[in-house]
């Protein structure tokens, strides 16, 4: 009872607080009456108003927003950050689901796009003859809605290299030079039975360390890796089930390899303490990944970063700034985000803060590419991440139970690799059938 | 009979003035006693209504609808939802589970509670600092507790396994297996709670007139013996209280789980094989996940409410019986010896 009263006061709370908060900021916005006399279109954009803006984890913007507020004396920034990206989710979905507007921008990640683009009429087009072709089409795609609205302005993305330990290299008698590694997975033809195949030969000289972490975090790449993994583009039908499925061969290719897995499930305790021991020689390693690492191990100076991904290239990640069609300064918020996701500031958002940008000219740009890091022996991470953000061609069909059918997917392989509670067929079949009680 | 005749004819007299106001008053003066009471706690009845009832009754409404959490009410749905939850074999996991974190933490819980307040109840030195240690842990945020609870019971880097291979144990595989798991996830519980109970059974305790005891004594019973016989039916109904609260609250379990699943958000976690996914969690994720199946996430909380209801009547009927026993032959065996003294 407790429980559905919590749920509900909850929803009442948050629509409340919106009541407010909207009143709040309309009279605002009302009280102060344009100057007298001045033509109407200069009146808009001296009226005082207020923009709130929601985000979550770090989006690098305090900066960005003192200069616009500077520039725009007539703009007040408010930034609302949630502490938890679930947060600001759980924020988001319900401010659809009362249909309330809280916030004037809101922050929303890649993975709840899909949702968030079956209610594509509660955000306005943000799309811009100026802005259209600021992003490679694969990053604009998956905040495009069936009917060609874009809701969603890119902010950052996850381009994927490979981490590595110099001295566990070096300990098996491989290569270390982060050119050399490259080169010995296969440079820019990097398939996953080379990926296997070295890392055999690094088993076989028994090092005490796996090749990799975990075969969850190599299914988030290999999933990403095709073009329809879990359900079919045509009619959105989930072809999991079928013997040949991509997801089947994805399952089968990863679960041959257990013994090559230091079975840690990612972000757990036992993973983050080991990139300071010697557990795993290997991570798949998107841009925000290196400041994981970075932050996990600080002693830890053997971790270095190649220019190569198994199976070719993938992104994992980013976001997009989106604009709730009701609020009510809807054209000066989709100025600010557009401003805010313009090549040059997510170029200085990636210089300070590492966010790797999701723009075709920002990640270009000779200040992003001339970035390196000192944690990584001063790699050229700047050029590295440019060049596997080039590389990203596509991203997956990702249908109406993607997420569902992604999270029991790496709950499969927990299953075999972390848990070793069954064996891989069984696994499969109880995969099998957790999808198909979804509804 | 002239003075009371003389009576009789002089009050309606001034009667006629004086009681018609009176009888308002008095219909007021009644109306008071009868109906203020019930008007003065109103209040939190009327704020019930609204943010208890309501939702209550609205999501019977939503759990009888097909309900899409982002688009809405797509039609009714009758019972349809509530037969989906349950011919899913992970609600009756969720069950299983929370049935299982529920005994596991709140029988010791109570059970612990009860041998602790008796001891901070003795003459003990400094017994008001004994007595806030014991409610410290319940100070400490959940997240707090979960994240040196989560390190403590990491499967490969944690204290209680180092413990365990120290003493020539096997490492236990905390996250994989599902008892382990769920003694994991109870000791959570009963760190953050115990202290709570152990402080409303003492005060419930230190409200037993000492005189009782004293007669106890007199009569010869032993220390124990005044712990089940005079004791334990004197703080009955603090009892009664203590273990609705922990039914309700343990069958509610959310934070603790939850947090206990480092690889997966709120939103995916239990375990890789829903070892500890709980009955709200449950619900949670079907609702606010990526189903936004609001519909079916309403009928699990209703079936939830109706099973914290049912096994709340067992439990307390059960204490009912058990402490009324107890209660009865003591206070009977007592008045007989004072007869007789």
């Amino acid at each position: 009872m407790r429980t559905t009263r919590k749920i509900w006061a909850v929803a009442a709370g948050i629509s409340g607080l919106a009541m407010i908060v909207t009143a709040c900021s309309s009279t605002g916005g009302n009280t102060t009456s344009p100057t007298t006399g001045a033509p109407a279109t200069t009146a808009a954009s001296t009226e005082k108003i207020t923009l709130k803006i929601q985000t979550f984890n770090e989006f690098g913007y305090a900066d960005l927003f003192t200069q616009y507020m500077k520039d725009h004396p007539n703009i007040t920034i408010v930034h609302d950050k949630a502490a938890k990206s679930d947060d600001a989710r759980a924020a988001v979905k319900n401010s659809i689901a009362t249909n309330t507007v809280t916030d004037d921008i809101v922050a929303a990640d890649l993975d709840w796009m899909p949702e968030l683009l079956k209610s594509s009429d509660f955000f306005a087009d943000v799309s811009t003859a100026d802005n259209k072709n600021r992003w490679p089409d694969w990053k604009t795609a998956q905040a495009t809605d069936a009917k060609g609205k874009v809701i969603g302005l890119g902010t950052d993305s996850g381009p994927q290299g490979l981490c590595y330990r110099k001295d566990l290299f070096q300990k098996a008698g491989l290569p270390t030079d982060r050119a050399a590694v490259a080169e010995l997975l296969g440079g820019t033809s990097a398939t996953w039975d080379k990926y296997f195949s070295v890392g055999d030969q690094f088993m076989k000289a028994n090092t005490g360390a796996a090749w990799f972490d975990s075969l969850g975090a190599l299914a988030q790449v290999a999933n990403n890796q095709q073009a329809e993994p879990f359900e079919s583009k045509a009619d959105d039908s989930i072809t999991v089930a079928k013997a040949d499925s991509p997801a089947k061969t994805v399952y089968t290719m990863l679960t041959a390899h257990t013994n090559q897995s230091a079975h840690l499930a990612q972000w757990t305790d036992d993973w983050t303490k080991a990139f300071a021991s010697d557990k795993f020689a290997t991570v798949m390693c998107p841009a925000w990944m290196t400041q994981i690492i970075a932050g996990n191990a600080p002693d830890q100076k053997n971790w270095d970063i190649a220019d190569v991904l198994p199976g070719g290239s993938s992104n994992w990640g980013g976001s997009y700034l989106l604009v709730p069609a009701g609020g009510t300064h809807v054209d000066a918020a989709k100025a600010l985000a557009d401003w805010l996701t313009a090549p040059a500031q997510a170029a200085a958002v990636f210089v300070k803060y590492g966010n790797f940008p999701s723009q075709s000219d920002a990640v270009k740009d000779p200040s992003v590419t001339a970035k390196t890091d000192a944690y990584y022996n001063n790699a050229p991470t700047g050029q590295i991440f440019s060049n596997r953000f080039s590389a990203v061609g596509h991203q997956p069909y990702r249908g109406s139970h993607y997420f569902d059918i992604n999270d029991q997917f790496g709950k499969a392989l927990t299953r075999v690799d972390v848990d070793k509670t069954d064996t891989p067929d069984a696994s499969w079949t109880k995969f099998l059938s957790a999808v198909s009680q979804l509804g | 009979m002239a003075t009371t005749t003389e009576l009789e004819i002089s009050p309606p007299v001034g009667d006629h003035r004086r009681r018609r106001p009176s009888r308002l008053r008095q219909k007021l003066g009644r109306f008071d006693v009868k109906a203020s009471p019930y008007l003065y706690i109103s209040p939190f009845f009327i704020l019930f209504a609204i943010t208890g009832l309501f939702p209550l009754l609205y999501t019977a409404y939503v759990s009888v609808s097909k309900w899409n959490l982002l688009t809405g009410r797509h039609g009714s749905a009758g019972f349809a939802n509530y037969v989906a939850v349950l011919h899913q074999p992970f609600f009756w996991k969720a069950l299983r589970n929370t049935v299982s974190i529920f005994l596991l933490s709140s029988v010791p819980q109570i059970i612990l509670a009860l041998v602790i307040a008796a001891v901070l109840h003795a003459n003990l030195r400094a017994r008001t600092f004994w007595r806030m240690g014991v409610l410290v842990p319940y100070v400490v945020a959940p997240v707090a507790v979960g994240l040196i609870f989560g390190q403590m019971f990491a499967d490969q880097s944690g204290m209680v396994n180092a413990l365990l291979t120290k003493i020539g144990m096997n490492p236990v595989a905390w996250h994989a297996q599902v008892l382990p798991a769920h003694l994991a996830i109870a000791t959570m519980v009963n760190y953050r709670w115990l202290g709570y109970n152990t402080l409303v059974v003492l005060a419930a305790m230190q409200a037993i007139p000492n005189d009782v005891f004293e007669a106890a004594i007199i009569d010869g019973a032993s220390r124990v013996r005044q712990f089940f016989s005079v004791t334990i039916p004197m703080i009955r109904p603090t009892l009664i209280f203590v273990i609705i609260t922990s039914t309700i609250g343990g069958l509610q379990i959310f934070d603790e789980p939850t947090m206990f699943d480092q690889q997966n958000g709120a939103l995916t976690a239990g375990g890789a094989d829903g070892q500890f996914v709980t009955v709200t969690m449950y619900l949670y994720q079907l609702g606010w996940g990526s189903q936004n199946n609001l519909g079916r996430s309403a009928a699990v909380a209703w079936l939830l409410f109706l099973i914290i209801l049912i096994i709340s009547l067992v439990n307390y009927g059960l204490t009912q019986r058990i402490a009324s026993e107890g209660g009865v032959s003591g206070r009977r065996g007592r008045r007989r010896k004072k007869v007789a003294a």
